[in-house]
């Protein structure tokens, strides 16, 4: 995790990494190969990919305008980089390094090796072995499956791998598994990377702390590690495994906030009274102005139908 | 345990996928954007990769939650009206809260966040939903770029003071704005202590192009002049189970993105899964202005142990368009 | 029960003078017209600018999203201060038994509604979208301050309007048969206006109560109007503006500006409508002890405002106080405390400065420091955000306020002095029957 403070997209990192370290991509997987021959769709496609996510750090390849950073990202087109084999580039593009983002998770197996196919279009001496067949499957002809389960009482979820062919089903022994759990916006890792023991199985420990659904219910993926030797298998399972998680509306309780509907009661107390009050008044005193008028009109009256009565009030000449 | 497998949900059925999140999300795209004959429309599309697939057959999801099988060929192509738009733009999505999580080790000021953002709400280059800004706390303490969104406050001062409740919050966090509402008294902007929003002082860009497209306020497109506009977290992505313009734009793994109910968030870049909750501890997550309690949606992580020099660039200069 | 008031032969000897000096004035003459026609010009010119700023949003302003609040809401907070002068001469001096604001008092509602009914259209000015004015009352959220200022500004305005009114309906009573020569819709809106008054006691009760009623309710009304007004800027978190004083502090503002604008109005209406009599110079001399009073008052709140944070330094107060003491305001800042305060309260403290002409220029210079009072109250606090400025045109950064702005800010105090115009040329500015009770000894009213 330390390295992972690294911040810009780079495609491919020049030996002098911050640690002076060349960048060594383990033995088996530097002979890896595309098992697609590479031509100008993948190319196209590869160019695609490449400038929305290696283009930001690397450049125009051949034009050497990657950005300046220590260590440089460096041009793809040049020789540091097209010495690399296929499977290096493509093990440097999927794990990552220091300030080069792992793309695992953003980019297939499928596009990565597009995004190789494209590097590739700017050396010419570059001439593709493609890979014939999965050589190293340590179970060829079989159909590969996994199983998930979930022990309650020891907070662990169980994956057995088993291949089934025309011999038989035998547990998939020594295969590394991962364990995902199925969140919104993708697939999060659960414990640590394990590899199955003699019955095929590997244990993960669950954090009590998981969220699950409404139900506790955690929608599971189990994935080999290689699938350059187990092939491209997963498999999804919903398993009891997670707490259980009662969303709360966040607009639920009343708040300064909040809609007019859920405004606090003192407030809407406060202000409706104070309105009624002193309205109220207002048409208490537009009463009196009524009153003022019936009297005036009944004081006319009177002095009009009793006319001999009395001489006029001297208020009327005022 | 086996009682348990037969509860769920799941079908049983072991496959071999290609572990495409691409193709997922394109699904999600494409469910979102079909109804069922009879109006029923998709709201949580994602639940549509759950469905198997048959030949000439296609699984949605009703608006009642009802997952059913209608023909291909009776599909149609769903554009909601303003009132559906305008009823669950103000509702959200339920039982999620969305949370956000900018990791400032890794911003080197980019700006693509800015750019996508600015492109997706059809934004000037110097209207902002979101920036990054160049911060120094003191004379002492180090220089580093901070891109700053509007905080979806669980506690916002800005919807708080709205006369017109035009500005609202979500039961998923998201504080949206309504500019069919807006009045314009820019109370909100006075209230607001992290400058989030801003206002359309004059036509906004591309009204013209944008004259004719139904209002939707998960997007705030089209804008109006004289209202206000801000960062939504790109409420329309969400819907669709897509992270947010400015999350999947960065290069530099700057941002994740999550549901706190999920305790879970995903990184822009890498779309790596992990812990809310782990990251903000071993990190030394926080909130910016703690103090004044508004309980921001948004955390920072510290822009300690960066491997690369603080350099602020050449000056930027805007120039405003004038009517 | 038939008992009528002024029936003594000295009794309506009195009316007839006081009505005679006072009824003088109500009358349309050229000089009325001439008046008229000149603001009604500026009016015009000034609203040209307010279409402009329809037309074009409000980008015609030098507002901006950062200083988002500028002249027009300033002049709103100077309008809702100056409006609350009708509250303390009619009713705190009023009901504490001052029998000297009597003759003032109908010049001080005068003042009160003019303002408070032009401080509504201000806000409009300062809205994005005008036109969706009527939101504010179809989906009003209860929580929101500017609900409670649109709530109090209303209501102010019709207590206002309502106790300009209600003192004055026995002088149309007694006016309407004394208005020879002047336009017939006058004198038909005096003999409805006085709703038949008959100068019965029973009549001079009811109104009694009435007018008792309002000037007890235009108290707590006048406060929430200036406190709300205060709470639009104290109710956010911005330094500057987040201060649990801005309540008092706002209300004795608005008592500084509004007794200086009643002494320009007094002193206007001595002279020209040659009302020396009854707007004398004790009358002059005790508005000066008034003023005094409440700019003290006023000075003490701003002593409060700025030492205390000035003493801490918080980082924004900080900022905020150098860029009001030193930094860009520091002219106006120190212009307005010491040429619209502190100077005045020192002349005031002396009785020759409180005779009629000094009180006028004094005056003038409160009134003209209250209004940038409010703008320096408004403005600066927008300038220095908790988060840098950014990203944006230079421009921006500083507000300056453009020519259409001040255009439309003018456009609304020609509009005040239209609405004061009509009113104090339509009806006595003095009231009549007040005036002849106080001569007799007699006092219903506020008895």
């Amino acid at each position: 995790m330390r390295y992972r403070a690294g911040v810009i997209l780079c495609l491919m990192l020049l030996p002098s990494f911050a640690k002076g370290q060349d960048w060594v991509v383990p033995e088996e997987r530097r002979g890896r190969l595309s098992t697609f021959p590479f031509n100008d769709d993948t190319r196209k496609e590869g160019e695609r990919l490449y400038m929305i996510n290696c283009h930001s750090c690397h450049g125009d390849p051949g034009k050497n305008n990657y950005i300046v950073l220590q260590p440089s990202p460096g041009d793809p087109a040049t020789e540091k980089i097209q010495k690399n084999s296929d499977g290096e580039i493509f093990h440097k593009v999927s794990v990552g390094r220091g300030q080069m983002p792992s793309f695992r998770s953003v980019l297939t197996t499928e596009e990565i090796w597009k995004v190789v196919s494209y590097i590739r279009s700017f050396n010419r001496d570059y001439v593709q072995k493609v890979m014939q067949v999965i050589t190293s499957s340590a179970y060829p002809g079989a159909v590969i499956s996994m199983k998930l389960a979930y022990d309650e009482a020891a907070k662990l979820v169980s994956v057995m791998a088993s291949a089934t062919s025309e011999t038989g089903t035998v547990p998939v022994t020594g295969a590394g598994v991962r364990l995902l759990a199925r969140r919104y916006f993708g697939l999060m890792q659960v414990d640590e990377e394990k590899t199955t023991d003699n019955n095929g199985t590997a244990l993960f420990a669950i954090p009590e702390s998981l969220p699950g659904d409404t139900a506790g219910n955690i929608s599971f993926s189990a994935q080999f590690t290689d699938e350059q030797v187990f092939g491209s298998v997963s498999k999804d399972t919903i398993l009891n495994a997670g707490a259980v998680t009662i969303p709360v509306s966040l607009t639920a309780k009343r708040a300064m906030w909040n809609t007019v509907r859920k405004a606090p009661v003192w407030v809407i107390l406060a202000y409706g009274l104070g309105v009624l009050a002193v309205w109220g008044f207002i048409f208490l005193v537009m009463f009196r102005l009524r009153d003022i008028f019936t009297v005036g009109t009944e004081l006319r009256e009177r002095l009009q139908t009793s006319p001999g009565n009395q001489e006029p009030p001297k208020n009327q000449q005022i | 345990m086996d009682k348990k497998e037969e509860g769920s949900r799941s079908n049983d059925l072991d496959r071999v996928i290609e572990n495409s999140r691409r193709d997922f999300l394109r699904k999600i795209t494409l469910a979102g954007a079909v109804t069922v004959t009879g109006g029923a429309a998709i709201y949580s599309g994602h639940r549509f990769e759950k469905a198997k697939h048959r030949e000439g057959y296609v699984k949605v999801l009703t608006e009642d939650n009802r997952l059913v099988e209608i023909p291909v060929e009776q599909m149609r192509d769903f554009k909601p009206d303003l009132k559906m738009l305008q009823s669950r733009g103000r509702e959200g999505i339920p039982g999620r809260k969305w949370v956000m999580v900018i990791d400032l080790s890794k911003c080197r000021n980019a700006r693509k966040c800015v750019e996508a953002c600015q492109s997706a709400h059809h934004l000037r280059p110097y209207e902002y939903h979101i920036n990054t800004l160049v911060m120094q706390e003191s004379v002492n303490t180090p220089a580093f770029f901070m891109p700053k969104p509007c905080q979806h406050c669980d506690n916002p001062p800005c919807v708080s003071v709205c006369p017109v409740d035009a500005t609202f919050k979500r039961q998923d966090g998201v504080v949206l704005i309504d500019n069919e509402r807006c009045i314009g008294c820019r109370f909100c902007m006075a209230a607001c202590p992290y400058s989030a929003r801003i206002f359309h002082w004059q036509e906004p860009s591309q009204h013209e192009a944008d004259s004719e497209k139904e209002y939707n306020v998960e997007l705030n497109v089209p804008h109006k002049k004289g209202t206000i506009t801000k960062c939504l977290f790109s409420a329309d992505r969400l819907r669709e189970g897509m992270l947010p313009y400015c999350v999947s734009a960065c290069p530099n793994g700057v941002f994740y993105f999550g549901d706190e109910n999920e305790d879970a968030v995903t990184n822009g870049t890498t779309k790596e899964t992990v812990r809310f909750s782990e990251l903000i501890e071993k990190n030394g997550g926080y909130r910016l202005m703690p103090e004044l309690g508004t309980q921001p949606r948004v955390y920072y992580l510290p822009p300690k142990n960066r491997i690369f020099e603080f350099e602020e660039g050449e000056k930027r200069e805007y120039k405003e368009e004038k009517a | 029960m038939d008992e009528i008031r002024f029936n003594t032969p000295t009794e309506k000897g009195k009316i007839d003078s006081l009505a005679s000096d006072i009824l003088k004035n109500v009358r349309i003459n050229s000089g009325f017209l001439l008046w008229m026609g000149f603001l009604f010009t500026l009016l015009a010119a000034c609203l040209a600018a307010y279409v402009i700023q329809l037309r074009n949003g409000l980008g015609v302003t030098g507002l901006r999203d950062f200083t988002s609040w500028g002249m027009y809401i300033a002049n709103f907070v100077f309008f809702v201060a100056t409006s609350l002068c009708g509250m303390l001469i009619s009713s705190v001096l009023g009901l504490i038994g001052y029998k000297w604001v009597k003759p003032i008092s109908r010049i001080a509602e005068i003042i009160a509604i003019a303002f408070a009914a032009v401080a509504g259209l201000v806000i409009i000015s300062d809205m994005g979208r005008p036109d969706r004015l009527p939101y504010v009352f179809l989906f009003g959220r209860v929580q929101s301050p500017i609900l409670w200022d649109v709530t109090v500004v209303t209501t102010y305005f019709v207590l206002s309007l309502l106790l300009w009114f209600f003192p004055m309906i026995p002088d149309l009573a007694i006016a309407k048969d004394r208005l020879e020569g002047r336009p017939k819709f006058l004198v038909k809106a005096y003999e409805i206006l006085s709703f038949r008054w008959m100068h019965h006691e029973v009549q001079y009760r009811l109104l009694g109560q009435a007018v008792r009623i309002l000037l007890i309710l235009i108290i707590p009304t006048a406060f929430a109007i200036h406190t709300v007004t205060s709470w639009l800027f104290a109710v956010t978190p911005r330094t500057g503006w987040d201060s649990t004083i801005f309540g008092p502090y706002f209300i004795s503002g608005a008592f500084v500006s509004g007794t200086a604008a009643v002494i320009i109005a007094m002193y206007f209406f001595r002279v020209n409508y040659r009302l020396e009599k009854y707007l004398n110079a004790q009358t002059f001399e005790r508005m000066g002890r008034v003023l005094v009073l409440v700019a003290i008052v006023y000075f003490y709140f701003n002593l409060n405002e700025f030492l205390v944070p000035g003493y801490k330094l918080k980082t924004g107060d900080a900022i905020h106080l150098r860029e009001l003491f030193t930094g860009h305001y520091a002219l106006m800042f120190w212009g307005i405390q010491l040429l619209g305060l502190v100077i005045p309260i020192i002349l005031l403290l002396f009785r020759q400065m409180r005779r009629p002409l000094p009180m006028l220029l004094i005056s003038f210079f409160v009134l003209i420091g209250s209004w940038f009072k409010r703008y320096i109250i408004v403005v600066p606090a927008q300038a220095h955000p908790n988060l840098p400025i950014q990203g944006v045109p230079v421009e921006w950064v500083v507000y300056r306020p453009t020519l259409i702005e001040t255009a439309v800010t003018v456009a609304s105090i020609v509009l005040v002095l239209i609405i004061i115009t009509i009113l104090a040329k339509l009806f006595p500015v003095v009231p009549i029957w007040e005036m002849a009770e106080e001569e007799s000894g007699k006092d219903k009213i506020t008895q």
